[in-house]
């Protein structure tokens, strides 16, 4: 009995330590190449919507590997790779490069000045100690102007507040998201949540159930509720371009959901879905999008959303000194009842 | 597997109702055990990353076990508190776990000997923590959260060293079935939390989706009238459930006191 017992005893010590796993640090050209293409293979979310054939592109960029390949030739042929992805929210990232995909919003018009827009708050305020969020009075105190540069930066209640405070005697607001490259749907959501007064279902999001390239869960609807703090519910015109990118991205499709809502620019530059972090056996970081957010007719945004008033920033407002795409919406909203 | 999940389940519901009408004599004596070690720990979970992160862990155990009244049965109670810090394999990411255990435990002994007891039980068993990924942007936290019944065996050996009575104890747990948290495969936490879609992300676990072992060996010496215990504890947590795979394994070494409660 005594003997048995203590066998199994031993056994189950043994069972414990024969558990132990290892990963070793692997710079091997070939490994890490597998092991970008397989992490995205296995997750990556837009394959089948930009009909993107992934196994032809292991083929034609595995070739370019051999074990002799430096680290520089293997980020150079990796960041090739994912950058046949069109998606800005699949990066590559090394202790010494970045790769990014640029196409979202290289050769479409900036539609964006920053020292133009500078003159129509630089005698409005700036928001507590935000370096992102500025606002202003414009038209004589009828149209209120905020400038929301980055949703990295979160916003209090209270100091939202305090901004719509500013603005409870205006007829018009304009919501300013140019260049807004994205950040935290939380901040995002924060903004739009100001702008209703009854929940909104504003889009939808699925993720991967599975690695297989189709194996998505059934959409689930985002709602948006409304703040508890001071809202607006008097016109807005949301200006966009093509660096709206990501949550930014996310913010206008809701936003243009809203009745009282009209956005006037460029097309965003889309960026629809929301990315994870992986890594590679080398210990380069990759990411890359995993779950699409759908727009309220669950249609993908990925390549961007267009604005229901195309206006281009012009070169002669420019050297005017004025933004185009701020003066239309300021004649909008005064005339609009 | 249902009949034996039938059988614990019946054992916890009616051995402590059993136990209440007898409460002014239920328990005659209690040791309490208090232990803290350091160790190594290996953490891989496929949400976060593909590969096998490894480093230290830090433990902190507090055991309870009561002889009750009914004769033969003890009632033991553990509370471990773990942390650890791992790398991954290229040693440039970090990977920081919290996990508290709680586990109820009842035994019946049976003595094979003078100096030999083997004590099989049912346990009850309750288990939270994280593991949080320090470069990781949108997944960078995986959270487990497991309540299971299983079974559990002691074996006491009790020998002398010259004079000096020493108790070794050899224990081993291991759950039988319960239920985990188990998000779906590529689900973020921003749509389970923020957006509230949490309708699949409980399941069913037993051995077709999770091992989980523990193996803890004490020795008690004697020193100046108090009770010293040096310990071991090698805990053993795998799990495959929506194609995330989850393997934590740690080896503890401790060093603690135990107390000795007469409850007349």
């Amino acid at each position: 009995m005594n003997r048995l017992l203590t066998s199994v005893g031993l056994m189950m010590i043994l069972f414990a330590y024969g558990c132990e796993m290892v990963d070793e640090f692997d710079t091997s050209p070939r490994r890490n190449f597998d092991a970008c293409w397989k992490i995205l293979d296995e997750n990556y979310c837009f394959f089948d919507y930009k009909q993107i054939d992934w196994n032809s592109l292991y083929g034609k960029y595995s070739m370019q590997i051999n074990e002799s390949t430096d680290e520089r030739e293997l980020f150079q042929v990796l960041a090739s790779m994912t950058q046949e992805l069109q998606d800005g929210h699949v990066n590559v990232i090394s202790k010494y490069y970045f790769s990014s995909y640029e196409g979202w919003f290289q050769y479409h018009p900036a539609n964006f000045n920053w020292s133009v827009i500078q003159n129509y708050y630089r005698d409005g305020e700036r928001s507590g100690d935000y370096d992102e969020i500025r606002y202003a009075l414009l038209a004589g105190g009828q149209i209120g102007y905020i400038y929301y540069g980055s949703f990295d930066e979160s916003i209090l209640e209270s100091e939202l507040n305090k901004i719509f405070g500013t603005f409870k005697d205006c007829k018009g607001l304009i919501v300013d998201v140019r260049d807004n490259g994205g950040g935290s749907l939380t901040n995002s959501d924060r903004l739009a949540s100001r702008f209703l007064d009854t929940k909104t279902l504003c889009g939808y999001i699925q993720h991967k159930t599975g690695k297989g390239h189709n194996d998505f869960s059934e959409p689930y609807p985002l709602y948006l509720e409304p703040s508890h703090g001071d809202l607006w519910l008097k016109q807005v015109i949301v200006l966009t371009n093509r660096r709206c990118f990501s949550a930014t991205n996310n913010f206008v499709s809701k936003m243009r959901v809203l009745p009282n809502v009209r956005t006037l620019g460029g097309s965003t530059g889309g960026g629809s879905g929301f990315p994870f972090t992986s890594e590679l056996p080398n210990g380069w970081r990759i990411r890359f999008s995993t779950s699409p957010i759908l727009d309220i007719n669950k249609q993908h945004t990925e390549f961007g959303i267009e604005p229901d008033i195309p206006v281009t920033l012009t070169s002669e407002d420019i050297e005017k000194q004025k933004d185009t795409l701020i003066e239309t919406a300021i004649q909008l909203l005064l005339t609009s009842d | 597997m249902k009949r034996i999940i039938g059988y614990l389940l019946m054992c916890f519901i009616t051995y402590p109702l059993s136990a209440q009408f007898n409460s002014e004599e239920v328990q005659r004596e209690m040791n309490e055990g208090t232990l803290a070690g350091f160790g190594t720990s290996q953490v891989k979970d496929t949400y976060l990353s593909p590969f096998n992160y490894s480093g230290w862990g830090a433990r902190i155990l507090n055991e309870r076990m009561s002889l009750l009244r009914r004769m033969n049965f003890f009632r033991q109670q553990i509370i471990s508190v773990d942390i650890s810090s791992t790398q991954n394999p290229a040693e440039n990411v970090n990977d920081f776990g919290a996990f508290v255990d709680y586990s109820l435990t009842y035994y019946y002994r049976i003595r094979t000997g003078n100096n030999f007891s083997l004590l099989p039980g049912a346990s009850a068993h309750l288990m939270g923590g994280f593991i949080y990924n320090t470069r990781n942007g949108n997944n960078p936290l995986s959270a487990k959260v497991d309540i299971d019944l299983g079974l559990s065996v002691i074996m006491l050996y009790t020998f002398r060293i010259k004079k000096y009575p020493l108790t070794l104890r050899y224990q081993a747990d291991i759950p039988l079935g319960g239920i985990f948290f188990s998000p779906p495969y590529g689900i973020s936490y921003y749509e389970m939390f923020n957006e509230g879609n949490r309708s699949e992300i409980i399941a069913f676990n037993s051995f077709h989706n999770k091992l989980a072992l523990k193996n803890y060996a004490t020795v008690d010496i004697p020193v100046h009238g108090s009770t010293l215990r040096l310990g071991y504890l090698s805990s053993l947590y795998y799990s495959d459930t929506n194609q995330i795979d989850t393997r934590i394994l740690s080896n503890t070494f401790m060093i603690g006191w135990v107390k000795k409660f007469v409850l007349r």
